[in-house]
């Protein structure tokens, strides 16, 4: 008989927790590679079906960059969210609020010029993603519920208020009948870098990217955050004002998700219409977890999980495999990678006995 | 002792933690038919001992005897073979589950069960007991009482010969604990052997057979509870009358007031008066859980004072936490360390910033560099060890977090300093570290030390309050010799009428 004892590390692993990140992915990409094979789909031609639909073209990266936008911004404040324990899975509701913020202000103001209509459009998103965030901060302080179960079911409220909104007061006439607005006027709509299909968005990312590692990292507040993140007791003690802490990161999480949807349907579609919720809201999750909460992490896991996204597409194509292929390799990366969570905090030895 | 070779005898077991002596040289026979009663404050090595005859850890040294063999109890799968069992001051029930599943939980057995066998079984132990319990209750529902009765229950469902009670009575109401004491002297009627941890004197003297004191890790006192003749004799054996270590104390000139509590009530406190001026140390004395731990969180902001009023340095209680400086004002040094005063999964200098952020802001930056810095200095200084600013606190012993908490509030130069069992887990020269200090802070600051160690108290304080039942009983000048002789007295309740 074996026995495993498992202990708590005392040193945290250094260079090797990437070793175990590592083995982590390629352990979903077996599990995958034996879904695949199930469908009489050997596997290898199949991943490499994925990995050259994802990044094997000039298209497809900017495919994953365009993608991995949205998904960039509503990990970021997720991840702001997380760093205070505060489990906010409504980014996919905080984004719809966003673009129809954003909206209202395009079809509503379609003669400002655009150096004021792309701002008071980027207000309007993250003031609706914003506020959509605080409500379940301000629910949790004030009746104790619990901000996961809030969040998601205000997600749900948020995408049938933005069906609502295409289906009926905002549809365009002439768009025989299909439920969406009217296309923006150009002034509302963010534009390309240069000669590529990949907009502006990426600027975006880039600057609040790093104004939000900055802030985390350098500010009395995130200095808070982290601390008050670790222990709510150790917080309180230091007259760190926690309540008011959960509804800012709340606000921040909301803000950026909201921004998201803004550049969605600006940057990305020029108008509003139900095929704007694709989940990223919930692939941000993801992305926060496998980064670490770090936002040059995120980064490179939302570019990662963007070409998830477009490589399945790929597959769909050549190899017939459903869309939901993406959805469950998604999902077997972050439990394989949370389980692998397992082997950098812990140290086991196993023992005859 | 008498002839008969006890269940278990502990001869000479030590146990350190780094260079504090948890327990040392501790000898005690835990005998069938009898409840023993371990006494003492917190921190004396009571849970130690516990978790070593739970299997949980290893003394250094020394022996345990098993029915006269002796016994290596090297995991909790090995104690309770060896009929060791534990009811926990929180409970290790599943809430989920009814009465019967939770006994049977980790009992083996075979793929299936006999589910009615089973209630049967545990209803039979029970009435046998004269405990109501219904085995097909959920946990969830039950009153704390009867989850106890559960805990007790499992064990003797797996017929444990030794059951250790930690602080039975904290959590049960005054008739559940007559309830409990009443299975008790029905458990040792049928040859078991009870441990009783408590520091209710009352109970001990009502209960125990034997009476084993531990102070500092040791046993300093064992007593037939039959030659005891009260309460007030119990709490003079406890407290001690040797003073351990002598500091030289220079009294310094009081001035202007600093903490002022006026008919404070509530949450188990009644009508307390108290005042600590600059440049004075209030000791605050008395029995664990009699109202210590909600005075000095109220004083410290963390709970609002339902009645009566506190001022600190001049100002009202709301007002003083609604905009608290970080320096120049009050410093909490709590028992917790490693749950209230820090956070774990932080570094030193995180750490250190915790409550000294204020000094390093320039608009809404914070300055960690300088911070670095003045960490690195106390690390230094305080001879903090590990010492590495990049050190999480959960890495360090107890009494390098203890220092770097103090190095920390110290830093802050406070005008009134809370310190709560300051001490507690420090090794002596540690110890007399933190003493140095607290007096030499009195020079800027007013000092409320709460301490369950009488000899700290008598070394340290200008004054001493007795608290009892919630009570401030009496307060008192450390040359008062009178009062002073009476303090055990006092801490038993007993009023006094000089």
């Amino acid at each position: 008989m074996f026995r495993v004892r498992i202990t708590r590390r005392q040193e945290p692993r250094g260079w090797s927790s990437w070793f175990v990140l590592g083995a982590a992915v390629a352990l979903s990409l077996v599990l995958s590679g034996v879904l695949l094979s199930l469908r009489d789909i050997s596997p290898l031609t199949g991943l490499a079906v994925l990995f050259k639909g994802a990044y094997g073209s000039r298209f497809a990266i900017e495919d994953c960059l365009i993608k991995a936008i949205p998904i960039f911004l509503c990990s970021l404040g997720v991840a702001v969210a997380f760093r205070l324990q505060i489990w906010n899975i409504g980014a996919e509701g905080q984004f719809a609020l966003g673009a129809v913020g954003a909206t209202w202000v395009a079809l509503t103001f379609p003669e400002l010029p655009g150096p004021i209509l792309l701002p008071a459009m980027i207000l309007m998103a993250a003031l609706a993603g914003g506020l959509w965030g605080m409500v379940p901060a301000l629910l949790r302080q004030r009746l104790q519920t619990n901000e996961i179960i809030v969040t998601l079911m205000m997600n749900y409220i948020a995408i049938l208020f933005l069906d609502y909104l295409v289906y009926g007061v905002w549809k365009d006439p002439t768009s025989y009948g299909f439920p969406m607005t009217s296309e923006f006027p150009p002034q509302a709509v963010v534009g390309k870098i240069g000669s590529t299909s990949v907009n502006w968005g990426l600027g975006h990312c880039l600057v609040l990217g790093t104004v939000v590692w900055v802030f985390i990292r350098f500010t009395r507040i995130g200095f808070e955050l982290r601390a008050a993140g670790d222990s709510v007791r150790a917080a309180r003690y230091a007259g760190i004002p926690y309540d008011r802490l959960v509804v800012l990161v709340m606000v921040i999480s909301g803000a950026l998700a909201g921004w998201a949807g803004f550049l969605e349907a600006s940057a990305t579609i020029n108008r509003l219409q139900p095929s704007i919720m694709v989940g990223y809201g919930y692939t941000a999750i993801v992305v926060a977890w496998l980064a670490r909460l770090n936002p040059l992490t995120i980064a490179i896991a939302s570019f990662l999980l963007a070409g998830l996204r477009v490589g399945v597409e790929n597959l769909q194509l050549d190899l017939q495999v459903p869309a939901a292929f993406g959805g469950i390799l998604e999902g077997l990366i972050l439990l394989t990678v949370l389980a692998g969570g397992l082997f950098t905090s812990y140290r086991l030895s196993v023992r005859r006995s | 002792m008498s002839g008969k070779t006890p269940l278990i005898r502990l001869q000479a077991v030590s146990k350190s933690f780094g260079p504090v002596h948890a327990n040392r040289d501790i000898s005690l026979d835990i005998e069938e038919g009898r409840i023993l009663a371990l006494l003492g404050e917190n921190g004396a090595g009571k849970s130690t001992l516990m978790s070593i005859l739970a299997g949980q850890l290893q003394p250094d040294a020394g022996t345990i005897f098993h029915d006269g063999a002796p016994i290596e109890l090297t995991s909790t799968d090995k104690a309770i073979t060896a009929g060791i069992g534990m009811v926990y001051q929180h409970f290790k029930l599943v809430e989920a589950m009814t009465v019967a599943e939770n006994i049977q939980l980790g009992h083996g057995g075979g793929m299936w069960l006999n589910w009615a066998e089973i209630n049967d079984e545990v209803r039979e132990l029970a009435a046998f007991y004269g405990m109501k319990v219904d085995p097909g209750a959920r946990i969830a529902d039950l009153s704390m009482g009867e989850k106890q009765q559960v805990e007790i229950l499992k064990l003797l469902h797996r017929r444990s010969r030794v059951l250790i009670f930690d602080e039975p009575t904290a959590v049960l109401t005054p008739s559940e604990a007559d309830n409990l004491f009443a299975t008790m002297k029905l458990m040792v009627g049928q040859g078991k052997a009870i441990v009783f941890i408590s520091h209710k004197l009352e109970e001990v003297m009502a209960i125990a057979d034997n009476i084993v004191i531990l102070r500092r890790g040791e046993v300093v006192d064992r007593v037939a509870a039959a030659a005891v003749a009260s309460t007030v004799e119990l709490a003079e054996r406890m407290v001690g009358r040797e003073v351990l270590l002598e500091v030289d104390r220079q009294a310094v000139e009081p001035r202007q007031i600093v903490l002022k509590v006026e008919k404070v009530a509530g949450d188990g406190l009644q009508a307390i008066d108290m005042e600590v001026r600059q440049g004075e140390i209030l000791g605050i004395v008395g029995v664990a859980g009699n109202g210590q731990k909600p005075l000095v969180e109220m004083v410290c902001g963390l709970h609002r004072p339902p009645a009566g009023s506190i001022r600190l340095l001049g100002m009202e209680w709301r007002k003083f936490f609604a905009d608290q400086k970080w320096d120049l004002a009050l410093s909490y040094i709590p028992e917790d360390r490693q749950g209230l005063a820090t956070c774990r999964n932080l570094d030193l200098v995180d750490n250190f910033l915790l409550t000294t952020r204020g000094g390093f802001v320039r608009g809404p930056w914070l300055q960690r560099r300088q911070a670095e810095e003045k960490a690195k200095r106390l690390i230094d200084e305080f001879d903090i060890r590990p010492p590495n600013p990049q050190a999480l606190a959960w890495q360090l012993s107890g009494g390098n977090l203890q220092k770097m908490v103090l190095a920390r509030e110290f830093y802050r130069k406070p005008r009134l300093i809370v310190a709560e069992q300051p001490t507690q887990g420090l090794d002596i020269a540690a110890t007399e570290d933190v003493w140095r200090l607290l007096l030499e802070a009195r020079e800027q600051a007013g000092i409320l030390l709460v301490t369950g160690d009488l000899a700290e108290a008598l070394a340290l304080s200008d004054r001493i309050a007795v608290m009892f039942e919630g009570r401030i009983v009496a307060t008192f000048a450390i040359d008062d010799r009178e009062h002073v002789a009476r303090i055990p007295q006092m801490m038993a309740g007993l009023e006094i009428t000089a």
